[in-house]
């Protein structure tokens, strides 16, 4: 388990009986909002204390002791968007263009009682920008909590396949 | 043809401008790695990355793999990670721990401070084979400051003491911050590279020029940038309004200095920012921490910054500002590495490391708010020097307006003009020429 609790070796095949289509539905809008470049709908998308993590390790197991690629709350979160509507941002002239593919969406945990779901998926993101397209790869972890017809984030975890390379500079979440 | 004799170097570089080919040109990238990072003093790592014996770290010089490992005599060793006998790359982990370094290919064994202890099947090494003469390579000189590891590839050359002599108090200003006086680099790194040349990164970190274009997105509307220590409740004024209404560079971040101390070395002066209302429970915590350990007065002395960002040429800068130690790794003449290292404090609460760390992941990060548009500009710099247009960089601004320094035994000069890059030019043609 890291620090904020998500499992390091969930259960094979997940919880079953659960309807995954709100999930996927769910984590589908989530990567839609990136793509469109909706960054502030995609921000409410996280609970008021929601964390995004994008670690820099495999298996790092924790984010406030070692240096991550990201690691926002709503307020890192919010600069980061403010700047990324910056008329002046020079990494973003011209902007990325970026697709989200999910797929192989898992209930790992679920308390119907509290309505709090750990649901992990496979990512991949193209991003292309000035005749460059690169690939970012993983499998990610929502920690998601039930409000009306859909959820908010209260931790998103991407690990990507190749999170401890040097990376060309990344100016759009992932 | 093009032989890098001093004659045909020295032509490249002219009062307050540099000839573009310093940038593109992959022949003179080939002399830079064998002149320049082949004899100057690198940053090799930092002892915390090596507590115990056995403990090593894989990483580069220039273009050469080196092991920066713990003997078990306690000794730190930097050894390159070649193998002896037919030649690869003998530690492939980035990190761990060995009781002794196996070569993949045939099975030679070597001690952790590169003596060569086994060779597989003995029996059929020839007869003049001496195992003394073939351990791992060692670099030929070894340095240390309080903790930081530095090796120059080449036998003779510069001494470590002339290197290090004058940025020992950039070192200290860091170091000193620490409650136990002493920094770790154990918090992980970030690693990000661009398609441009080298020079590019170590010009910039002392360039403060730019800072209010290239980083006009980091900036509110009130000119200031975004909070970037714990305890700030904003960054530095930057950008201010003129009386018509335009925006025109903060007079604060136009009053800053820069200062040059020889090989290329060189600082700014520290960020405007309201010091004394610097607060939150993280920040005085820590305070409490270091004045416990070193009273009151030297801790306010300690905490008042001296330096912005610090640049020990050719490799290695240390930032004040957001602690970190950035190590620029060359890959070829349009191609560049670097490793940012964040700074642990010794005996600081956690809280205050951890701030720390979160913030170098939105300023000096491959995805940080401030590094990502430096990438942008060196990428595009790159670009654009491949126009014929003009053969020549200028970086001439303020020259003639250096000044001598009595406090810091330095030239000082505005740190919006261009004297620390001219200083980095003076090194880079004493290096590229120094007799082999």
């Amino acid at each position: 388990m890291d620090s904020l609790g998500l499992p390091s070796a969930p259960a094979a095949g997940g919880i079953a009986g659960i309807d995954r289509e709100q999930f996927e539905l769910f984590l589908i809008h989530e990567g839609r909002l990136l793509d469109d470049r909706e960054f502030e709908a995609w921000m409410e998308l996280f609970t008021e204390d929601g964390l995004y993590w994008v670690p820099s390790t495999p298996g790092q197991p924790d984010p406030y002791n070692q240096a991550s690629l990201f690691f926002d709350d709503r307020q890192l979160m919010k600069t980061r968007i403010e700047r990324l509507r910056h008329p002046r941002i020079h990494i973003q002239t011209p902007p990325s263009r970026t697709n989200h593919m999910i797929s192989n969406v898992i209930v790992e945990e679920a308390d119907e009682k509290a309505s709090t779901y750990l649901i992990s998926s496979s990512m991949m993101m193209g991003e292309y920008r000035l005749d460059v397209q690169r690939f970012f790869m993983g499998r990610q972890f929502h920690r998601l909590v039930r409000e009306g017809d859909s959820f908010r984030i209260a931790l998103k975890r991407v690990n990507l396949i190749n999170c401890d390379t040097a990376f060309e500079a990344m100016a759009v979440p992932i | 043809m093009f032989d890098g004799t001093p004659d045909e170097l020295s032509k490249l570089i002219e009062p307050g401008r540099v000839h573009r080919r310093v940038y593109t040109d992959q022949d003179i990238f080939e002399l830079e790695m064998e002149r320049i990072y082949g004899r100057a003093w690198m940053f090799a790592g930092h002892v915390s990355q090596i507590p115990e014996p056995g403990d090593y770290v894989t990483t580069d010089i220039g273009r050469q793999p080196i092991i920066f490992i713990r003997h078990k005599d306690g000794t730190a060793q930097v050894l390159l990670n070649r193998c002896a006998h037919r030649g690869p790359k003998v530690c492939n982990e980035p990190c761990g721990n060995a009781k002794a370094l196996t070569c993949l290919y045939h099975g030679w064994t070597y001690d952790t401070d590169g003596t060569l202890l086994d060779v597989s099947m003995p029996e059929g090494s020839a007869a003049h084979f001496d195992k003394k003469d073939f351990g791992l390579a060692k670099a030929p000189r070894i340095g240390e400051y309080r903790g930081f590891v530095f090796v120059s590839l080449a036998e003779t050359g510069i001494g470590f003491d002339e290197f290090i002599g004058p940025m020992k108090a950039n070192i200290d200003d860091l170091v000193d911050r620490a409650p136990d006086g002493e920094i770790s680099l154990d918090a992980g790194i970030h690693r990000y590279y661009f398609r441009g040349n080298w020079k590019l990164q170590v010009e910039n970190v002392l360039d403060s020029y730019h800072v209010p274009f290239s980083h006009a997105s980091t900036v509110n509307k009130k000119g200031e940038q975004f909070s970037r220590r714990e305890g700030d409740k904003e960054g530095a004024k930057v950008i201010e309004e003129t009386k018509d209404k335009k925006e025109k560079t903060a007079d604060a971040w136009k009053g800053r200095r820069s200062y040059v101390v020889g090989l290329g070395h060189g600082w700014t002066s520290n960020t405007e920012l309201k010091e004394k209302e610097r607060s939150s429970a993280a920040y005085d915590a820590y305070k409490d921490a270091l004045a416990a350990k070193v009273g009151k007065e030297r801790m306010e002395e300690i905490l008042t910054p001296e330096f912005h960002n610090s640049l020990l040429y050719p490799n290695c800068s240390i930032m004040g500002l957001n602690m970190h130690v950035r190590v620029i790794r060359p890959v070829s003449a349009d191609i560049t590495e670097v490793t940012v290292y964040p700074v642990k404090l010794k005996g600081a609460p956690d809280e205050m490391n951890s701030a720390n760390i979160r913030l170098l992941n939105v300023t000096h990060s491959a995805t940080s708010f401030v590094q990502t548009d430096d990438l942008e500009s060196f990428r595009r710099t790159q670009v654009g020097l491949q126009s014929l247009q003009s053969d020549w960089i200028d970086f001439s601004r303020g020259m003639g307006e250096e000044i001598p320094d009595e406090h810091y035994n330095a030239t000082s000069e505005s740190a919006m003009h261009e004297m620390a890059i001219r200083a980095q030019y003076q090194a880079w043609l004493q290096y590229m020429c120094e007799a082999a």
